[in-house]
């Protein structure tokens, strides 16, 4: 499936928030890309910067935050270096995006069918009519029951997770080539979040269309794609096949994450626990931004910020694990 | 069996929703109507908490958990049903008669930002307790009392001069935590204390109430949606649907053996990391309302397993073998 351009490539991508006393780094060199029709997931605590990467992906970091250098490349153009207008033509239409709470996305004065009837003429030229159809049709793809009577609802009349299947239809409704969820289903109930995890994954593999999942949850991410980002502290520290991450996750923030969850855990047993919490992006600790909570940081961690190493398919930005690697070399050569 | 710490017979609890008595009178063909409409938040709950055990309640939103701790905790007055501590009913005491049980009983709650006061020091909130409730201890006593429960959940007890604001979400809650066991209780209501926090932070303060009920005998009421923590941290577990108890049952038996349908889709439904797919027993339609209660069973219109006696009659907590109890006509005649 491994085209030779990707769909979207971010390269080098910084981000900073122009604060009193100073920038702020929110991203720091954050460099992916994304397949066409591939499914990507992007983890990490609050304040890793997941939702800045989603968003500055389609540019709407807002002020006073700013990309402060790299690129965002989808097909081949720098979404970064483009103007609003041409911006607005990829926004909605080949980069769709569905946000954690529905009640905030939808405007609460307009009916569902004016919503997405709107959406579409914003960038088609199209009846009113022939619109209309289009929303039904999406609407019947999100498997919402008796989607004509859902065009005239307004969306308080619909529960949450139907709220959130309308979102579903209207980010589809311009046939997008990317897909990007930030914790789309965080404020749902687990079997709520099941459906709609299932009907999300449906359609990506239905429509090809490629999806780029924002979530603190290793479950869903395990369930849902194909490759995943780890970030901490406003950098990817590591990122490959999600199979072979959850398996055996290499940077050992990423080991801590997965250790602690309960269903880990022996029951009643003590859970695995790091240390401490993630800095605040005021005062982010020199060299590899987990060194103070890592119990294999060394001198050359507090330093400098480790480069990105191959392990199997799997990149990972730490010292320990690249020292590991060259002693496996350096065994395998005195063996040989 | 021994008799239970805390025994919550016939509990029901109805929020009314139609105001005052000129609100609720309307005219309409020609005929005045009086109209009085409730949320039937618990629908008759019998629940024993027996000394030393973390008993569970898991459910959805809107299923009446989270009212269940309040009423137990005395927040709430029960429509029905009574309450009782250590063989004394407690539900209906007044003023200065309940004070010994607020001692004994304290509570925890999911958010940390919203249950710490603003504007008092750490050291302020966790004293305040102590003065209400030992008024008999000297200052020189109270503050090294202060000092034994921060240095318990792990603050540095000299930090208490600085105010909430000033502290990690994580953090928040171990002083929530500190504040409940400033009085040394003997029974903690917790409602969705790790829901607010990280993944990482989740596990430390998951640690932290289960080393202080080891090292306190601490019995616990324990409110929570995530069923992965339930499975971790409970000896026995609650399963509630609509205001009612569906399910009761040893942790491990019900995690490995769920009898009711409702437990089974709810189990199904947790995101596994091992899963390559979303994996889940799909479930007919949306919770109903509780304004308007389903007759017989309330789970009836999502249930694959519904017949006539299900829509008609109420099933009771019926004992299954090895001491669980699950109230399900089907699994009681044997089509389960």
């Amino acid at each position: 499936m491994k085209n030779d351009t990707p769909l979207l490539e971010v390269k080098n991508l910084d981000v900073r928030f122009a604060v009193r006393g100073g920038d702020l780094t929110a991203l720091r060199g954050i460099s992916f890309s994304l397949d066409k029709g591939e499914r990507l997931g992007l983890v990490g605590e609050s304040g890793a910067g997941k939702s800045v990467a989603a968003f500055s992906i389609l540019n709407l970091i807002a002020r006073p935050g700013y990309i402060a250098g790299g690129q965002i490349l989808f097909e081949g153009r720098d979404l970064a270096a483009m103007g609003e207008r041409e911006l607005r033509r990829i926004r909605g239409n080949r980069i769709a995006m569905i946000f954690q709470d529905p009640m905030m996305t939808l405007n609460p004065v307009l009916s569902i069918g004016t919503q997405m009837v709107e959406a579409l003429k914003a960038h088609r030229r199209i009846s009113t009519k022939a619109a209309r159809e289009i929303a039904l049709s999406k609407l019947r793809k999100v498997q919402i029951p008796s989607p004509e009577k859902r065009l005239d609802q307004y969306p308080h009349e619909l529960s949450g997770g139907m709220r959130q299947r309308v979102i579903i239809a209207i980010a589809l409704l311009l046939d997008p080539e990317i897909i990007v969820a930030d914790e789309p289903t965080t404020a749902l109930d687990v079997t709520i979040q099941a459906e709609i995890m299932a009907l999300l994954l449906d359609l990506c593999e239905q429509e090809h269309v490629a999806l780029m999942l924002i979530t603190h949850d290793l479950g869903v991410v395990s369930q849902v794609t194909q490759r995943m980002l780890v970030m901490y502290s406003g950098r990817i520290i590591e990122q490959g096949p999600t199979r072979e991450i959850i398996n055996d996750a290499q940077h050992p923030y990423t080991q801590g994450l997965i250790n602690a969850l309960p269903q880990m855990g022996e029951p009643g047993a003590r859970l695995f626990q790091i240390p401490g919490s993630m800095p605040s992006l005021k005062n982010v600790p020199t060299g590899c931004p987990f060194h103070p909570r890592c119990k294999f940081a060394t001198d050359q961690c507090r330093q400098t910020m480790p480069e990105y190493v191959r392990s199997g398919n799997v990149d990972v930005a730490c010292y320990e694990v690249s020292n590991l690697i060259e002693q496996e070399k350096r065994m395998q050569e005195a063996g040989s | 069996m021994t008799s239970p710490l805390v025994d919550i017979r016939g509990l029901e609890k109805r929020f009314d929703l139609s105001g005052s008595l000129l609100e609720q009178i309307t005219f309409k063909n020609g005929r005045f109507q009086r109209r009085q409409e409730a949320v039937h938040a618990i629908n008759g709950v019998d629940l024993q908490v027996y000394k030393g055990e973390a008993l569970c309640v898991v459910g959805e939103s809107g299923c009446g958990k989270s009212t269940v701790a309040r009423t137990v905790m005395g927040l709430l007055s029960p429509s029905a049903g009574e309450v009782h501590y250590d063989g004394q009913r407690i539900d209906d005491l007044k003023g200065q008669q309940v004070l010994p049980y607020r001692r004994k009983m304290q509570m925890i709650f999911q958010n940390p930002y919203a249950s710490l006061n603003p504007r008092m020091t750490i050291q302020q909130t966790l004293e305040e307790p102590i003065h209400f409730h030992r008024p008999e201890l000297s200052r020189n006593e109270v503050r090294s009392k202060v000092r034994e429960v921060m240095e318990s959940v792990g603050i540095d007890a000299d930090w208490g001069s600085r105010f909430g604001h000033e502290f990690s979400g994580g953090q928040r809650q171990r002083i929530a935590i500190a504040r409940a066991l400033a009085v040394d209780p003997e029974f903690i209501v917790a409602d969705e204390p790790i829901s607010a926090l990280d993944v990482s932070i989740q596990a430390q303060v998951l640690n932290l109430l289960m080393d202080a009920q080891e090292t306190r005998n601490l019995t616990y009421l324990f409110i929570t949606h995530d069923l992965a923590v339930v499975e971790h941290f409970g000896t026995r577990v609650a399963v509630m649907y609509l205001g009612r108890v569906c399910e009761l049952a040893q942790t491990a038996t019900l995690f490995s053996e769920p009898r009711h349908p409702y437990t089974q889709a709810l189990l199904s439904a947790i995101p596994r990391l091992e899963d390559d797919r979303p994996n889940y027993i799909r479930l007919q339609g949306e919770v109903p309302t509780p304004v308007n209660l389903p007759s017989g069973c309330v789970f009836h219109g999502r249930c694959p397993y519904a017949n006539e006696r299900c829509r008609q009659e109420i099933p009771r907590l019926i004992a299954t073998d090895g001491g669980n109890q699950v109230a399900c006509h089907a699994v009681e005649e044997g089509r389960l």
